[in-house]
């Protein structure tokens, strides 16, 4: 029996895989993607329109197994798609809290959606500040490939003009709430900016996908498919092509390379028979998210590539960065004290966004260098969490209670990290998964450039919530912890030189010439962005890449 | 990650825990706390639950002080809601937060005792509240009762949780979410963007 060869293999799902698959199909490809956790129905596995008392453990989940959990978002909502059996550890001193969804789609799932364009003050940052090195790309070359990935996945905002913050193709706007109103006001007299945000969330149909219903449950997974997902917008019409093989349960252990050192295929561990099974294609790409990627590659060794493959450069594993997040100030708008009850939690926090507006004129205006953006958010909720802020018990506290009901507001910062020798991931010497499979170990602390942004965001923050009449209650003492945010970057970082990076400006590693890399582990520095639509973007133009060599390579076989 | 909700992070934060099952056997008036409307309570005979946790002493205490710090005065309290059912389980299931409970409710009879020789259920009205209104209150604050004041914020955030997390709760704060809505909510009040001539409800 002849053994099958896809075109090619892809191993994930969410931004980068989900994007991959569809890139690849569509141009009539056959494509192996796998997944290393199960299959996902978002309509019978997302439970968002239930009220907390409406589940058994009033959606916190059982409490036996809190202790195996990593974060906040692995909750009863959305049972059984956060990963626990594989594992990951770090280094001294670190700190990473780090769910992850390994289930089909990814991130894509349960991700916060704001979805703005990098620009050339990101890509360009090493030769406005001096700072580490440039992006191998200009914001003309991938002005394009932003477009139409807005135009497939629906992105509400406006033009608002800002250099910083290139505008794109969007849907209407979400409506300002009278927070934003009041709180819009109060940046003005500070004099930052306050803005629709650029948010993948549909305020119309598109594309065959039902208008938002505007629940506020976003987070705990979307039931009509009313913001992007994989699940819901690629993969379906991925198989339905008849050009995908989706297989699930299929941890990626390693790349298998030829003689030459190319990719033939990938290694993966069947979590169900718990077997090893190679799977063999023309190319590979690798797309499990960030660290993950940089997992697979680094435990991919051979007699070409002692060191993990495609790491020539010896920065494998190198530059990791993360964003900061931290609630840089809370309080009440006392305006909407007594008021009735709104749906302004319509979308979580991500309506309103003040985006960078430090260091824009002159790169080293401020006392850090770079930028960070600011989600301010608020509002009638699911929970009085404000309600440690307010004294007593009894009658007049829980009149006070439902009185501030529409006042709460915070601001979420979103501040990056400069690259740093010592943040990075390796492989764990001692310590392997449950499938035999050496894990992860990461390094990574924040240094003083984000933690000064984080000092600023505290300030300026609590000055727009004075400024706009509002009672200031504090601050969180303390950032989120590293990986908190799940935007960690840079470990396969693109660049020019083959010397200092590992891909190319195709995504496509320096040292093997088939295997392409789409997640945010590309990224060359961090931004205050978000990272998920520059992923779909920089995957969008990485596939097509791939589809002209493979099918040069095609017409060349044919012609010999 | 934008957009996660503020308010679900910090509760997880918060209890590190989960809360109540709804299923779960032998209870009376929490379990029934969602199942049936609001308006029926009062026609529903609970009956007597036996705490998983507290011994029958230490429950009184928690009933009273969950009922003091969330009343019946005109709408459902914590007691309608079955919030000191929720308590016993929640301490039940998280040994973690057992000491600081049974400590601060000793702490509390104690400190009753020495202050008006009787355990705090056993006092009148007037003075159970006087005990917590120092614990409570940063005006009055009294010295060396740092951990009375520790215990009565911890047993607040619990009775906060389990009543915000009720039907009863969720109605009394009129909860906009998990509604479906035609277009996006905009601001009412156009005319007035700093929302300067809004005028308090009843105020």
């Amino acid at each position: 029996m002849t053994r099958k060869v896809y075109d090619v293999i892809v191993i994930g799902t969410g931004a980068g895989g989900g994007m991959a698959i569809k890139t690849l199909c569509d141009a009539g490809l056959k494509v192996c993607a796998l997944n290393a956790g199960r299959r996902l129905d978002p309509a019978k596995d997302f439970r968002n329109h239930r009220m907390p008392y409406e589940m058994k453990y009033r959606g916190f989940g059982d409490p036996r197994k809190r202790s195996l959990s990593y974060g906040y978002m692995d909750n009863e909502y959305v049972e059984g798609v956060w990963e626990h059996e594989i594992t990951y550890t770090t280094g001294p001193g670190t700190e990473w809290m780090w769910p992850r969804c390994y289930a089909v789609g990814g991130k894509t799932n349960f991700w916060g959606r704001s979805s703005a364009r990098f620009s050339d003050i990101d890509f360009k940052a090493a030769t406005l500040d001096g700072f580490d090195t440039d992006w191998p790309v200009t914001y003309q070359e991938i002005e394009p490939y932003y477009g139409r990935v807005e135009r497939m996945i629906g992105v509400a905002s406006t033009v608002q003009n800002r250099p910083s913050n290139p505008d794109g193709v969007y849907l209407p706007a979400f409506k300002f709430r009278c927070l934003d109103h009041i709180l819009e006001s109060g940046a003005a007299k500070v004099g930052v900016p306050y803005l629709p945000d650029r948010i993948a969330q549909l305020t119309k149909d598109h594309e065959g996908h039902p208008a938002c219903h505007y629940c506020g449950n976003c987070t705990e997974g979307c039931d009509t498919g009313s913001f992007f997902s994989t699940p819901w917008f690629f993969l379906p019409n991925a198989e339905k092509s008849g050009n995908l093989e989706l297989r699930t349960n299929a941890l990626a252990k390693n790349i298998l390379v030829d003689g030459r050192g190319q990719a033939r295929g990938v290694a993966y561990i069947d979590r169900r028979t718990r077997k090893e099974v190679e799977v063999h294609g023309r190319a590979v790409v690798v797309a499990a998210s960030c660290v993950e990627s940089t997992r697979i590659m680094l435990n991919s060794k051979s007699r070409h590539w002692p060191n993990g493959i495609a790491n020539s450069s010896g920065q494998l594993g190198k530059n990791l960065c993360d964003h900061l997040y931290g609630n840089a100030a809370r309080g009440f708008l006392p305006q909407l004290l007594g008021q009735p009850s709104f749906p302004d939690n319509v979308s979580s926090s991500t309506i309103a966004w003040m985006p960078r507006w430090q260091n824009l004129t002159n790169p080293k205006e401020e006392k850090f260098i770079r930028g960070y953006s600011v989600y301010p958010g608020g509002g009638c909720g699911g929970f009085p969490w404000y309600h440690g802020d307010i004294e007593g018990f009894g009658s007049a506290f829980k009149r006070e209670i439902k009185r501030r009901y529409p006042t709460p507001v915070s601001f979420t910062i979103q501040a990056p990290t400069l690259r740093s020798e010592d943040n990075y991931v390796d492989i764990d010497p001692e310590v392997k998964d449950a499938y035999g499979i050496p894990v992860i170990r990461v390094h990574f602390r924040w240094h003083q450039n984000t933690m000064l942004m984080w000092d600023h965001a505290k300030h300026v923050c609590a000055e727009v919530l004075k400024a706009a009449g509002g009672e200031y209650t504090g601050a969180a003492e303390q950032p989120e912890p590293p990986g908190f945010s799940l935007h960690e970057t840079g470990t396969c970082r693109m660049g020019a030189d083959p010397r200092t990076s590992v891909t190319n400006k195709f995504g496509q590693t320096h040292d093997v010439s088939n295997l392409y890399v789409c997640d945010a582990s590309v990224f060359s520095n961090c931004t205050d962005k978000t990272t998920t639509l520059s992923i779909m973007a920089f995957t969008l133009r990485s596939c097509e890449h791939l589809v002209e060599g493979l099918r040069g390579r095609l017409n060349k076989t044919k012609e010999d | 990650m934008a957009g996660q909700g503020m308010e679900r992070r910090d509760v997880l934060k918060m209890l590190a825990t989960a809360s109540i099952a709804s299923q779960f056997s032998g209870f009376s008036r929490w379990s029934f706390g969602w199942q049936h409307p609001a308006h029926n309570l009062s026609q529903i005979k609970a009956a007597k639950y036996a705490p998983r946790f507290f011994t029958p002493a230490e429950y009184a205490i928690v009933e009273r002080l969950a009922d003091l710090i969330i009343p019946s005065d005109g709408t459902p309290g914590a007691g309608e809601a079955g919030v000191s059912e929720f308590i016993d389980f929640m301490v039940w299931s998280d040994p973690t937060l057992q000491y600081s409970f049974r400590s601060g409710l000793t702490w509390l009879d104690a400190h009753s005792r020495s202050r008006h020789g009787s355990n705090w259920v056993g006092l009148d009205p007037a003075r159970q509240a006087e005990i917590l209104t120092a614990l409570a209150y940063s005006a009055h604050y009294r010295p060396a009762e740092e951990e009375g004041r520790r215990f009565f914020r911890l047993f607040r955030d619990y009775t906060v949780m389990g009543f915000y997390t009720s039907q009863i709760g969720l109605e009394q704060l009129d909860y906009p979410g998990l509604k479906v809505y035609s277009e996006s909510p905009a601001c009412p009040h156009q005319d007035d963007p700093e929302h300067r001539r809004l005028k308090e409800p009843g105020a």
